[in-house]
């Protein structure tokens, strides 16, 4: 495969190939391949990702967590958007996990840029990182003791009823 | 001589000791020179320090809370937080990312438009932080220089969207109204004046051998390690990585438009100053093409309203990544 060839078919094709019934799923939103990922497995597969010979995903450009409350056994997820510089190719990876256990391994082992940014998902979201160093709060103070961009918080109190969502234009 | 090992994900651990007493040393949480809400834990011996554990702050804002109830367009203004010294940028970068989400096209009047404004907003931002890197290191004057040339660009700002700091510009898919007359009177002598301005600021610090003692082989990164550590902007730039959003994923017709990427070599940061500083020439010399080259057309795309998708600007402390 020459830089050339790199692109959402060709990455894929070469996924499939190397790790078959693990791509659970893939699309192209606005041509930007993502892929899901069994969360157990995230480590193996970015790592190969990075080091491949050609597709050589080099940059770990963002890392966050997203909640589906609705989506039953899969509600907590993590995205990874990965950027190959050699290549100008860009894809995203999710994985899902269960609410009641959201575990995640850690990525610090290829990009240390996992560090703070697993450390941010872990306060807000409180995915536990398998394997990371130093999973403590990083934004928000140590005594909280809930994740606030979990869904279950509401942004403002439901029983107010002096704000007209009428006059938000909502 | 302490031998430093850096591992542990980048703290700092020595081996030996100068006298054998190392103190703990609480720097912050609120350090006047430390510009923001910062707390450092330091491990020191003598003036050494060893290690650090740094708490960055109960800063944020609750800004993605904010938008799960909002219309896409009253989330601008809370772009405009993001980083309160160049706010027009995040606006922009809000904007691209909801126009590639509802797929409309702007004409390209729009882009360039935006381009001048960007890059307007490119240098206010570059005359803070480097002027500010001069009051840090004991250098006042540069800071009061610059800063009227700041004011003549919020003063543009204000003449294009009524506000200054946060200034809420644009619309999502272009503008709600033509450049006015004043703005671009206003813009044709800032760009009239500032060379002159600026040579004055470069004179006062880029050869002050007090200013190059004190930045000189401060805090170098390794391009390995700025890239491991994500990276992006002017700080990976100084430290000899040529990536720029703007070339490498041009958006907003930057690909119409010719400049030069400026890269450091230490990655220290002298090398972040001057990799700025030359932005900021770089930013001046963008800003005449699409005010040249300015198109017929419309100031907004027709839209008729409005599905997750990921768009991507570069901001002047690096790239800013909005998922929708």
């Amino acid at each position: 495969m020459s830089a050339q060839e790199i692109n959402n078919a060709s990455v894929l094709e070469a996924l499939a190939a190397e790790f078959g019934e693990l791509i659970i799923n893939s699309d192209e939103p606005y041509g930007f391949l993502t892929i899901e990922i069994p969360a157990e497995k995230n480590t193996a597969i970015i790592q190969w990702l990075k080091e491949h010979p050609t597709i050589k995903m080099n940059f770990l450009t963002d890392l966050c967590g997203v909640h589906f409350p609705d989506n039953k056994g899969k509600e907590i997820g993590v995205v990874y958007h990965l950027h190959s510089w050699t290549n100008n190719f860009r894809m995203r990876i999710k994985c899902f996990v269960a609410a009641a256990t959201p575990e995640v391994p850690t990525l610090i082992t290829l990009f240390d840029a996992a560090n703070w940014m697993e450390r941010e998902t872990f306060d807000f979201y409180g995915i536990q990182f398998v394997g990371h160093p130093d999973l403590r709060r990083i934004l928000n103070m140590d005594e909280m003791d809930y994740h606030p961009l979990l869904k279950q918080y509401a942004l403002e109190d439901e029983t107010r009823d002096d704000k007209d969502d009428r006059f938000f234009g909502r | 001589m302490s031998q430093l090992d850096t591992h542990n994900h980048g703290n700092f651990v020595s081996t030996e000791t100068i006298d054998g007493e190392i103190a703990t040393l609480n720097l912050g949480p609120t350090h006047p020179a430390t510009h923001g809400v910062f707390q450092n834990v330091m491990k020191v011996d003598g003036e050494r320090i060893l290690s650090s554990e740094p708490t960055i702050g109960y800063i944020h804002r609750a800004f993605e809370k904010l938008a799960e109830r909002r219309p896409y367009n009253q989330i601008t203004p809370i772009t405009d937080r993001l980083n309160y010294c160049s706010s027009p940028i995040n606006n922009m970068g809000w904007h691209m990312t909801v126009e590639k989400l509802a797929g409309i096209h702007v004409p390209k009047k729009v882009d360039y438009m935006r381009v001048i404004i960007m890059e307007l907003a490119r240098i206010s931002d570059h005359l803070v932080c480097n002027s500010v890197i001069g009051v840090d290191t004991g250098a006042l004057t540069g800071f009061t220089y610059v800063f009227q040339e700041r004011e003549k660009i919020y003063e543009m700002f204000e003449e294009v969207c009524g506000a200054r700091l946060t200034t809420n510009i644009g619309r999502i898919g272009g503008f709600e109204r033509e450049f006015s007359p004043v703005f671009f009177s206003k813009l044709k002598k800032f760009l009239k004046e500032f060379p002159g301005k600026y040579q004055e600021f470069d004179d006062l610090l880029t050869r002050n051998r007090i200013f190059m003692d004190r930045v000189i082989g401060a805090g170098p990164i390794t391009p390995e390690k700025a890239i491991g550590y994500g990276f992006t902007g002017p700080n990976l730039r100084a430290a000899g990585v040529d990536y720029d959003v703007r070339v490498m994923n041009p958006y907003s017709s930057y690909e119409d438009f010719d400049f030069t990427i400026p890269i450091g070599k230490d990655g220290d940061t002298y090398d972040r100053f001057i990799v700025r500083q030359e932005e900021i020439k770089q930013s001046f010399y963008i800003i005449q093409q699409p005010l040249d080259a300015m198109p017929e057309g419309l100031f907004h795309a027709c839209t008729c309203f409005l599905p997750s998708c990921q768009g991507r600007g570069i901001q002047q402390h690096g790239s800013l990544n909005l998922s929708l």
